[in-house]
């Protein structure tokens, strides 16, 4: 049985905006589920109406078994860490994270127990008589996941908690987060617009997009296989490079820009779609790491893998690895992610004329701006698109 | 004697370094004594008063014998007794009603709430005068005139606009978060308003009790209008030294220093407070 369940749960605002449209998702016991998409995509509206904090316009909403739409938020049986922790000023850490099991009536001795359980957790202890506005940033964020975890709610609801901190302590919190519910095994339903979160801390992560759930999915396989023009763009640092391709006959190549990228039947048999594109338009994908710099322990071209040319305009060294950002005479796809009315929840991909892409060297590479460097890709690690829909283009 | 080494590491030290900085700025200096001297403006009257009330004809040698006035021409105790009894259910009465009223329109969102807050503020503009006789027609109804309680009535009426409107633009400035946080820790809206809110917003509703009681205790219309002759506040007691009986400036400046004591000490006990409210939702 699962946790929480969303069946077709729509919200609109009586201004008329739909801020999510039929999303349908559920959180498996101890589970941690991610919902990840742009500013104003509708993931922290899903995550109020899973808390009761906002009405549900239509669809079910249960947790545990029961339907909870018209139950109110302090019968849910949730905890929520809020964005800015919305801790109480005037409490003690102590009388913050205690609060809800006072509310519940719990003996004082068992409140005091369960509080400093929690806050040697989080290393809170020294903390337990102070103010929140005498704590630093991170230490309010773990006042806000005492809080949560003290009442061993059966769910967690978690809006971008990190988002608040700086980028050091994001990242030591990040782990620190995910270990915490891997310990307690409470289903999770955490909110960010953080990829890079999304990816780290999700079992399984939902890309939402202008309110429409694009796909849901383990990290590696919404990497690895993206549904759809979206998922693609929007998952990796740096994104997927987009390009447009126009398939050959019988799909036996691809073109991107003059470029051509023989395709081997292997890879038909793995997608037999692509065959109904021959002598179409397509939207090439390809991620950073896919494009290799030749040497190295492999001979690409014996292995059949496809030279592809440009001219480097900057490298930026991250110290482990190059950035390569390049051009190329192919046309770069972008994918807006502005919110629009559109139901698939994608604006129409507007073109570039450059042609510019990015892609990953080691960092002893030599290569610099103004270079004109020969990639070498594996055919296999191509993605495509369909112009028009901007699914993937795959069984 | 060892020299103490700033420590350029620490931002403590940057901090306070900076804020000496400041202090030393001209313009901080300009500031200051442009302060200074309208605090000195302000405050002069005061003490004339207070020093003219102790000295004969108000400059010439020590003296009681004003004080010793105020207490033979006017019942002082049984009139400051009565500003205290009405100043405190009017101050009571107000913050009863626009405390929770402030919360709700600040933070439930109920029909008609924008309307009726909108008719609430809309009043404080309507001056005091205009509305005495419909007030004392309605007092008579139900029989009321000339009473305590019809007076408080009065008065709570009056300070519930300019109060409900100050409570709810502060309830307003406290972060929304905070009530949702209370209603999925368990909290229901009574329970989040006296625990997490109504801490919260002591400032502004100490504001709102040191307003009203500097309003109501210096009141003269009202009272003079609506309580009984044989219980009058010390405000209309003061005003009967002028009619009543033979015009002597310096009772009557004692008599004001005296009914001044009370509201002093008031703002004295609540300055702290009060300072906070003033600038509410500046610094959050």
């Amino acid at each position: 049985m699962a946790a929480i369940t969303l069946e077709h749960v729509t919200k609109i605002y009586p201004n008329g905006f739909e801020a999510v449209h039929k999303l349908s998702l559920d959180v498996a016991d101890g589970e941690f589920m991610v919902l990840v998409g742009p500013s104003g995509c509708g993931k922290t509206t899903a995550l109020r109406m899973v808390a009761g904090l906002e009405d549900i316009t239509d669809g079910t909403l249960h947790i545990g078994d029961r339907v909870m739409n018209e139950v109110s938020p302090r019968d849910r049986d949730i905890a929520m860490v809020f964005q800015n922790y919305a801790l109480y000023p005037h409490m003690t850490v102590a009388e913050n994270i205690g609060f809800a099991l006072k509310l519940r009536k719990f003996p004082k001795s068992e409140i005091r127990r369960k509080v400093e359980e929690a806050a040697s957790l989080l290393g809170l202890t020294e903390s337990l008589d102070r103010k929140p506005g005498q704590l630093s940033g991170g230490q309010r964020q773990r006042v806000a996941m005492g809080r949560a975890i003290v009442r061993e709610p059966s769910a967690f609801l978690m809006d971008e908690p990190l988002s608040n901190l700086d980028a050091k302590l994001r990242v030591q919190m990040r782990a620190e987060v995910a270990r915490i519910q891997r310990r307690l095994g409470v289903a999770t339903l955490y909110v960010t617009h953080d990829q890079v979160e999304a990816m780290t801390m999700g079992d399984r992560v939902a890309v939402i997009s202008a309110g429409v759930l694009q796909q849901c999915d383990v990290p590696q396989a919404l990497y690895d296989h993206p549904s759809n023009l979206f998922v693609a763009s929007f998952l990796g640092s740096p994104g997927m490079n987009l390009f447009e391709g126009s398939v050959g006959e019988d799909a036996a190549y691809v073109l991107i820009g003059t470029q051509r990228i023989d395709l081997p039947g292997t890879l038909h048999e793995s997608r037999p779609a692509l065959r109904r594109y021959a002598n179409e338009r397509v939207v090439v994908g390809l991620r950073p790491e896919d494009l290799l710099m030749p040497g190295g322990e492999h001979d690409q071209a014996a292995m059949g893998w496809a030279p592809f040319e440009c001219d480097v305009e900057l490298v930026e060294a991250l110290g482990s690895e190059l950035l390569v950002h390049f051009t190329s005479d192919a046309r770069a796809v972008q994918v807006a992610e502005v919110e629009n009315d559109d139901s698939q929840g994608l604006d129409q991909g507007t073109l570039t004329k450059g042609g510019e892409g990015v892609a990953r060297a080691d960092a002893r590479a030599r290569i610099g701006g103004g270079d004109r460097v020969r990639f070498y890709i594996d055919p296999h690690r191509l993605h495509f698109f369909d112009v028009e829909t901007k699914a993937a283009i795959s069984a | 004697m060892s020299a103490t080494v700033p420590d350029v590491l620490s931002p403590e030290t940057a901090a306070e370094s900076e804020k000496m900085t400041a202090t030393r700025s001209p313009r901080h200096l300009v500031a200051s004594i442009t302060l200074l001297v309208i605090g000195v403006a302000l405050i002069y009257p005061l003490i004339d008063v207070i020093i003219s009330s102790f000295r004969s004809q108000g400059t010439g040698p020590f003296t009681l014998q004003y004080w010793r006035a105020v207490f033979q021409q006017i019942p002082v105790w049984r009139e400051v007794g009565m500003s205290a009894l009405v100043t405190g259910a009017s101050v009571a009465g107000v913050l009863v009603v626009s405390v929770p009223a402030g919360y709700a329109y600040a933070k439930l969102s109920f029909r008609g709430a924008r309307a009726i807050f909108g008719i609430t503020v809309a009043c404080m503009m309507i001056p005091v005068e205009s509305m005495i006789i419909p007030e004392y027609s309605n007092l008579a109804k139900v029989g009321l005139v000339g009473s305590v309680l019809g007076t408080v009535l009065v008065f709570v009426g009056l300070g519930i606009p300019l109060s409900v409107f100050l409570m709810a633009s502060y309830f307003k400035s406290l972060p929304d978060a905070l009530l949702e946080s209370g209603l999925v820790d368990g909290a229901g809206h009574l329970r989040i308003f006296l625990s997490v809110m109504l801490p919260l917003a002591l400032p502004a509703v100490v504001t709102i009790g040191v307003l009203e009681f500097l309003a109501v205790w210096n009141d003269l219309l009202i009272a003079l209008l609506f309580l009984p002759i044989q219980s009058q506040t010390i405000a209309v007691g003061l005003a009967a030294l002028q009619g009543n009986h033979i015009l002597n400036t310096y009772v009557l400046v004692a008599g004001s220093v005296l009914s001044a004591i009370p509201p002093m000490i008031v703002y004295m006990l609540f300055q702290r407070h009060l300072v906070a409210g003033l600038t509410m939702g500046v610094h959050r």
